[in-house]
């Protein structure tokens, strides 16, 4: 009898779910599922929507499961699939278009100096300048600083030159710098505390 | 102040230098109180971007459990994709058969006319088989006629347009066959270099940033 999917190792996994193994396969998606939920989440804000496209992830890995060679990464080549189901699903309906989101949904909702935003109230502003920023930058930003890739990593991961990495990464961070500057300074401010 | 070393502090702060360019940073980052602030601002936006959470998923079992009853029977038939496999290196095999079966019938359809031409073969058959060669081309009767050419000059040309009546249509075949043998060629590269993706990502690479 075949040993159990959790005590095996990854590659084998795929070898086993590329012969049509769905329990293996179902192993590998519990393997990964924070990390596809994680990265479709940051890139689109919105829980429905990013569990909608990592399980549309996982069955466009399911399908195309021949193609990936088993030496390579296979976190990496989900999390190709995950930014591009995300970007088809933004695309599709345009009102979840987070380039939409406007200069008011960025503002302090208490302003003046006394203010004090609460934590929650902290979080959305930071998910909600992730998602200002253009479609390109938000997913290299994503992925270094949430999921921790290499600039290597990424550059494969997206196709593009990893100059092109790090000039988008530092438009990212320059920009939410500058959207999250109130942010920034009260949360020094407890850093420091 | 010398140069500020804005451009690579991300790259700094994202561990993604190595050699020279680290120690060069570092050593720029200990006497430029401005660029020590810029790296303390990114580190605190790090620390910001951290405070938002995920929202409640659900938990990763289930969540597996959700996707495997929503995958279809089968991946993509492995079968159907040896199919294709088989179809994609059947071309050049297809290529190289028509090639031979050019190369025969030209060969036969020359033997044929030799045979016809020494009186081998009197059936009515050998008179389309037989290589337009020995007739006149249009041309070199149009010379002829228009008196440019002399005797001997026509003669010239009729044996060289019957060379090139065959040898042409030889080069023309051969031709066509070896370019769709390069693009074959050059498709089955395309290919290659696409399915090269993810082979350098080996777990750990840090590829240093010069
Ligand atoms: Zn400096």
């Amino acid at each position: 009898m075949a040993a159990p999917p959790s005590t095996l190792h990854e590659t084998e996994l795929v070898i086993l779910a590329q012969r049509g193994d769905r329990n293996a396969f179902g192993e590998l998606a519990q393997r990964h599922a924070r990390g596809v939920l994680g990265v479709a989440y940051r890139l689109c804000g919105e829980s429905q929507l990013a569990e909608d496209a990592a399980q549309e992830t996982f069955l466009r890995a399911w399908l195309n499961l021949s193609s990936f060679h088993p030496q390579t990464s296979l976190r990496n080549w989900l999390y190709r699939i995950a930014v591009n189901a995300v970007t088809d699903m933004l695309r599709k309906d345009r009102r979840l278009a987070p380039e939409d989101v406007t200069e008011m949904d960025l503002t302090d909702p208490h302003p003046g100096p006394e203010s004090r935003v609460t934590r929650d109230e902290r979080s959305a502003l930071v998910t909600r300048a992730v998602l200002s920023l253009p479609e390109a930058s938000r997913a290299v930003l994503v992925l270094k600083e949430y999921e921790g890739l290499s600039y290597q990593e990424i550059a494969n991961l997206l196709d593009i030159p990893l100059g092109t990495v790090m000039s988008r990464l530092n438009y990212a961070r320059k920009r939410l710098k500058e959207i999250l500057q109130p942010q920034l300074s009260v949360y020094a401010e407890v850093e420091n505390a | 102040m010398p140069d500020h070393v804005n451009n690579w502090i991300n790259a700094y702060l994202d561990g993604e230098l190595r050699g020279s360019r680290l120690a060069q940073v570092e050593s720029h980052l200990d006497e430029c109180a401005e660029c020590r602030a810029e790296l303390a601002s990114l580190q605190a936006l790090s620390g910001l971007l951290h405070e938002a959470p995920l929202p409640d998923f659900p938990s990763a079992k289930r969540f597996a459990a959700n996707v495997v009853l929503g995958l279809p029977r089968k991946p993509e038939t492995p079968l159907g994709r040896k199919a294709l496999e088989v179809a994609w290196w059947l071309v050049p095999v297809a290529l190289t058969a028509a090639w031979v079966f050019v190369q025969t019938t030209l060969l036969l359809s020359d033997w044929i006319g030799a045979a016809g031409r020494l009186g081998l073969l009197e059936t009515p058959a050998s008179a389309w088989l037989t290589p337009a060669a020995p007739q006149e081309t249009l041309l070199s009767a149009l010379l002829s006629q228009t008196g440019v050419l002399g005797g001997s000059g026509v003669q010239l040309l009729r044996s060289v347009s019957a060379f090139f009546d065959s040898t042409l249509v030889q080069i023309v075949w051969q031709v066509s066959i070896g370019l769709l043998y390069l693009a074959w060629i050059a498709s089955w590269w395309a290919r290659l270099s696409r399915r090269g993706y993810g082979q350098p990502l080996a777990a750990g690479s840090r590829p240093q940033v010069k």
